[in-house]
């Protein structure tokens, strides 16, 4: 295995346009299990993390190095509360941004939050300069990105404003759960925009739009609207059935959460 | 390539290659502290602190810290001394195997540095990334608010037990619907029901400094790995990717031919010699189905070959180069399925020995009957039945197995591992490796955890071949992929109850059919199954019983030993089975429970069937000691046991999607395999009056080196200080049979007491002859002293001194060995407060109680340790552990993540009551502990759920899609 240890988002690019096969290596925490596991062959490595680029953070610009240590400390609720949720001390001190991005597990903690607020995703190449993608463009499938070779995921861009209601929940987080079963992100702003993100029930991320209409419409939503959205959300994800868990609890669970996210959104 | 690093304040250039870990670098630097817990970095074990924060260093390239500053534990204390962070974990009994004690104490300076005074839920928080399968996390986390404050300058109270006023009378009987308000004592006070039949002592029953302490906190070189050895080979194994296969064949030419191999060994060249895996007595129960090295193989993860390479990569590369054609076969998984006409054949090779009917995957038929349970069941007002299911998990120990074998110089084999049975393993070794015992030898250090999962020869056998082979020491370790499907699980089990009974609520029948799957091979399918008809069956007196189990092959990973044995499981179908029964009665539970559970005197007559010593039983044993209803009465205060039946508790307002429940099991277990499990000690004395104390007994993180210490101190009147503890290393010490079947303090702690009252007989001899007393009958040993009735004395070094070198010179020393007649059951009440949120099904478990009749607790804050970390590993089981497979039998979630253990910041409250009792036939009082807080979580937190919404769930684990199906069905 071969390492390449850029120091500058210039040297990354160079890096990456040179050996468009090698495997850019953040936190770690995912590439490294793998490699680990033996489930991975690596044969070049461009390690990120010395390159302070990435690491800024100016207001709705996440830079791809951000650690979800950061996330936790920072200034935005959802983004923070997820990030509580994620591994152990250990995952969240090196674990970063782009690094979930680059996974692009179905069940990146980050997604939910990044969908629910139609996040866009910088990415860089040595050769293509700058693209700039919407999440749905980004995330394609799953473990799969639009992400070409020799390109670097170099930042997040929110949107100039984030609804103040924001709220992020797991089935199952402190709870001893066997695995997280559906994490969701609900957001709604003053003028009752809804919008709910729902992760590790479909292939990617996924915006439940049924229910976000429906919900954008009640100014004051009746106990009967909020079933009617759990209802929609349920109808809406993209759960299957495997050995862990079967398609209509999670199903079920979707609904049940969003519901739950959304009312502490309007208790907010 | 070369990197930058400061260690512990030196700065170090070091040479690595790209693709090492940050772990590999270090430990090859001889930082032993950091530690090989999971290929994920899952466990903590390899946490060190970069910069100052906790990371992962098993998933961090070594040339990714180039430049950054490194520490760990051995940079906290260097030389001698500890830092306060490590006295506290001493203090407070925090430390039980001590592997991941090192990620702990980094964890917390990293927490104390940026914030000296935290809250419980911030040091929960800090530990959350170190799993911990001991503890239970509660003296950890307190030993970590105590270090603080003690860096704060505050000062801190020294530890000692908390005697708690008895609540039952004399006579045993206890008020079991007071409504008295829990005690007010924080969560890790020792708390010890005194028992007046008791006597005093100067060490048993104090809560003494664990005698491994000191190694195990500085992270100095105590596991099996913590060594280095010039021209060590490592191993790496090829498993089955079948689930069921022939091996038509197999070409290791390739894998040979690669540069850096040294051996390569399978079916084909590895002599054919059965055996039976499980760590037992001699002789190994039947069946004896396995071979070092099959030509079939029977589920996914059994062995196929081996490699010995001059690294793990090379090994790793080798594994890949084997060639092997299988010819693929059905499978089947379900134990009922198994024994279906048609179901595919697991053990069809001619060499089979041992199995009841292998054509029908059946190992055993295990028959028991006490009276007659059909004349019982028609004579019963009421007949109940119900069917449960317990699934299958793993032990988890934080370390996996791991074994280096060499030859040393006088070319005899020699095995470092990390085992529960070192004796049995070398008695089983020397056939498969075709040498005789006398040229083998097993040592055993400190060990990071077991719970059953070693008391197995499991890899001992390969690594010796290879060492044989090679003539070069050779390492193997199980990756934690590995440690889930290659090595032991606990037995799952289809178990149905039926009960009759009058409407007065006396039993008059129990009938307990099991089917146990004792997956691909036989190991401990026999006596697992036999503890739970025994647990299932002695726990309730009943004038008829019956017991019909049948043990089954099939190809999931293979179940063994695991902390409990057997009554976890039938514990979980007796105990929920109970409930339902006063239910069905409609009368309260405990007074039910009560009215039939085993007392003092009671016949426990299924035992005699049952008993693995049963051979030898010719007598039905009876209760001697029980502190039951004490437990019962001390628990249900703590838990306020009155709140099950409010309603403004049970349904809160506030949230409408929460129903609140308190359930209960009681639980009784053994003290050891009686007529069977023998342990031998030795002790001498030195000059100085201190004494060397060898014994078998194996220390698997549980204090049984202390314990046994406590023993032997107590009989010779010296601090434990003075008793220095070698054990478990065939070589030197007296046989024992192993950490096993709760054994340790009772048998093995019998034999300590019975060499050091010889030594005391010897050591009163001298001191009489030094006194001038014609007889030493009168002399008493106290405070490192050997007493005349007149009060005249000698130190114990004056009497070492003379005996040794002054007069009639003599060795002080006396060896001696217990085996147990008698097996005396502890009991306990296991009590569990849940919420349940109705919405998702999910499972909050808020509390768990347990009060232990342990007889007298040797030591309390060890057995505390047990009660505390075995009720969170019980959580475990029935809440959230669960091996889960596809379709082809393979484990999906063989990772710490997906196979959810317990964190810190997840775990209830968690409260352990010592209940005294003075059980005669066990050293200065004692029965077991190890064992028993395994049995009644799993049902008590079943029991809270049917308390709090109705349903009633018989299969394990309370998942929240198990749960919501069930309040969906309830409705």
């Amino acid at each position: 295995m071969d390492i390449d240890r850029p120091r500058s988002l210039d040297e990354t690019l160079a890096a990456a346009g040179e050996y468009p096969d090698a495997t850019l290596l953040a936190g770690g925490t995912d590439v490294m299990v793998e490699v680990n596991f033996r489930t991975r062959q690596v044969r070049r490595v461009i390690s990120l993390r010395g390159v302070a680029d990435l690491s800024e953070w100016n207001g709705t610009r996440i830079g791809a190095g951000v650690t979800y240590r950061r996330m936790e400390l920072g200034p935005i609720p959802a983004l923070a509360q997820l990030a509580r949720t994620v591994g152990s001390p250990q995952i969240r001190s090196v674990g970063t941004l782009g690094g979930n991005l680059g996974t692009a597990s179905p069940a990146g903690d980050t997604h939910p939050f990044l969908a629910a607020c139609d996040a866009s995703i910088e990415v860089r190449s040595r050769d293509g300069g700058t693209r700039i993608l919407s999440w749905s463009e980004f995330l394609t499938g799953p473990k799969l990105n639009a992400l070409k070779p020799g390109e670097v995921i170099t930042a997040v861009v929110l949107p100039e404003h984030l609804p103040a209601r924001q709220e992020f929940g797991k089935v199952g987080v402190r709870s001893a759960m066997v695995i997280s079963t559906v994490s969701a992100c609900v957001m709604r702003d003053e003028e009752g925009r809804t919008t709910v993100a729902l992760g590790a029930v479909g292939p990617t991320v996924l915006r439940a739009a049924r229910a976000e209409e429906m919900m954008s419409a009640e100014s004051h939503p009746s106990a009967e609207a909020l079933a009617e959205f759990s209802r929609l959300v349920s109808d809406e994800v993209r759960p299957i059935t495997d050995h862990r868990s079967t398609e209509a609890y999670r199903r079920h669970a979707s609904g049940v959460l969003a519901r739950r996210l959304l009312e502490r959104c309007l208790a907010a | 390539m070369k990197i930058n690093l400061t260690i512990n304040g030196d700065p170090r250039e070091l040479e690595c290659r790209p693709d090492e870990s940050l772990r590999q670098i270090l430990r090859r630097e001889g930082y032993f502290s950091v530690r090989f817990g999971a290929e994920t970095g899952e466990t903590g074990a390899d946490a060190i602190l970069l910069d100052g924060r906790l990371v992962a260093s098993e998933i961090m390239l070594g040339v990714q810290a180039d430049g950054h500053v490194v520490e760990t534990v051995e940079g906290l204390s260097p030389g001698r001394g500890l830092h306060p962070i490590q006295e506290a974990f001493v203090t407070v009994g925090a430390i039980q195997s001590g592997y991941s004690t090192p990620a702990m104490v980094l964890a917390a300076k990293a927490l104390l540095d940026e914030n000296p005074d935290p809250t419980e839920g911030e040091v929960r928080e800090a530990l959350t990334g170190v799993l911990d399968r001991e503890t239970g996390y509660l003296r950890p986390v307190e030993a970590i608010l105590r270090a603080a404050a003690v860096l704060r300058g505050e000062k801190v109270d020294p530890l000692e037990s908390t005697l708690v006023r008895p609540l039952a009378d004399f006579d045993g009987t206890a008020d079991l619907d007071s409504d008295e308000p829990p005690l007010d004592l924080p969560p890790a006070a020792l708390r010890v029901v005194p028992s007046p039949e008791v006597p005093d002592t100067h060490v048993v029953g104090k809560p003494e400094v664990k005698v491994d302490a000191l190694k195990l906190v500085k992270g100095n070189p105590a596991f099996v790995d913590d060594m280095e050895m010039r021209g060590m080979l490592h191993a790496k194994v090829l498993w089955s990717p079948h689930a069921h296969a022939r091996i038509v064949r197999i070409d290791d030419s390739k894998a040979r031919a690669l540069p850096g191999v040294r051996a390569v060994l399978h079916h084909e060249n590895v002599p054919r010699v059965r055996y039976a895996s499980g760590g037992q007595s001699y002789p190994n129960p039947l069946p004896h189905d396995q071979v070092s090295f099959d030509n079939k193989v029977r589920y996914v993860g059994d062995r196929v070959a081996v490699v010995a390479a001059e690294t793990i990569e090379t090994a790793e590369a080798a594994v890949r180069l084997i060639e092997v054609e299988y010819e693929v076969l059905p499978a089947v998984f379900d134990e009922n399925e198994a024994m279906e006409d048609g179901a595919p054949v697991i053990h069809d090779e001619p060499d089979m020995e041992g199995a009841y009917d292998a054509v029908r995957n059946i190992v055993h038929h295990i028959e028991a009957d006490v009276g007659d349970v059909e004349t019982g069941f028609a004579e019963a007002d009421r007949v109940f039945e119900q069917t449960l299911r317990v699934h299958q998990v793993q032990q988890v120990p934080i370390e996996p197995h791991i074994a280096i074998a060499w030859l040393d110089g006088d070319e005899r084999l020699v095995v470092r591992t990390s085992t529960q049975v070192p004796f049995h393993v070398r008695r089983m070794l020397a056939p498969l490796v075709g040498m005789p015992v006398r040229k083998i030898r097993i040592v055993k250090p400190r060990i990071g955890g077991g719970f059953g999962v070693k008391q197995e020869m499991l890899i001992e056998d390969i690594v010796g071949h290879l060492a044989l082979v090679t003539g070069r020491p050779v390492r193997l370790e199980l990756t934690r992929h590995e440690e889930f499907v290659s090595s032991r699980t606990r037995h799952p089990q289809t178990i149905t109850m039926k009960t009759g009974v009058n409407n007065d609520g006396m039993l008059v029948a129990q009938q307990m059919t099991t089917i146990g799957n004792t997956g691909a091979y036989g190991t401990h399918g026999l006596t697992v199954q036999m503890v739970s008809g025994l647990r299932g069956l002695s726990s309730y007196n009943c004038p008829n019983k019956r017991f019909d189990c049948h043990v089954v092959y099939t190809n999931i990973p293979v179940p063994g030993a695991y902390r409990g044995y057997g009554a976890p499981q039938a514990l979980f179908a007796l105990e929920a089975h109970m409930e339902d029964v006063a239910a069905g009665l409609g009368m309260d539970v405990l007074e039910f429970k009560r009215m039939n559970w085993t007392k003092v005197g009671d016949p426990l007559d299924v035992a005699a069937e049952l008993g693995e010593g049963a051979a030898e039983m010719k007598f039905i044993p009876v209760v001697t000691s029980s502190g039951m209803e004490e437990c019962v009465a001390q628990g249900q205060r703590a838990i306020g046991w009155h709140r099950r039946t409010d309603p403004e508790w049970r349904f809160p307002s506030d949230r409408p999607h929460i129903r609140r429940g308190i359930g209960f099991a009681m639980c009784m277990h053994g003290s050891a395999i009686s007529g069977l499990d023998m342990g031998g000690a030795s002790i001498k004395i030195n000059d100085d009056g201190s004494f060397n104390l060898l014994f078998g007994a194996t220390d698997l993180g549980t204090g049984a080196d202390t314990i046994l210490a406590q023993i032997a101190a107590e009989v010779l009147g010296t601090p434990v200080e003075d008793i220095v503890v070698y054990a478990a290393d065939t070589d030197m010490t007296p046989f024992d049979v192993g950490a096993y079947a709760s054994s340790t303090t009772y048998v093995s702690g019998m034999a300590v007491k019975k060499a050091a009252e010889e030594v005391a007989r010897q050591i009163s001899e001298r001191a009489a002859l030094m006194l001038d007393m014609g007889s030493p009958g009168d002399i008493s040993l106290r405070d490192r002293r050997a007493w005349a009735p007149d009060g005249r004395s000698v130190s114990l070094a004056e009497v070492a001194l003379h005996s040794l070198h002054q007069d009639q010179q003599h060795q002080i020393m006396a060896t001696a060995s217990y085996v147990a007649p008698d097996s005396p059951p502890p009991y306990a009440a296991q009590f569990a407060e849940v919420e349940v949120d109705i919405g998702t099904g999910q499972v909050t478990v808020l509390s768990l109680v347990m009060a232990v009749d342990c007889g007298v607790p040797i030591n309390p804050v060890t057995s505390a340790g047990q009660v505390e970390g075995g009720m969170i590993q019980a959580l475990g089981y029935g809440h959230c552990e669960e091996m889960v497979y596809d379709d082809g039998g393979r484990m999906v979630n063989a990772r710490l993540g997906p196979y959810k253990i317990y964190r810190s910041d997840e775990v209830p409250r968690i409260e352990a009551y010592l209940v005294q009792t003075m059980e005669k036939s066990g050293p200065f009082g004692a029965k077991a502990i190890a064992e028993i807080p395994k049995d009644g979580v799993a049902p008590a937190v079943r029991n809270a759920i049917a308390n709090a919404t109705g349903a009633r769930i018989n299969n394990l684990p309370f998942t929240p899609e198990r749960v919501w199906a069930a309040l969906n069905a309830t409705e």
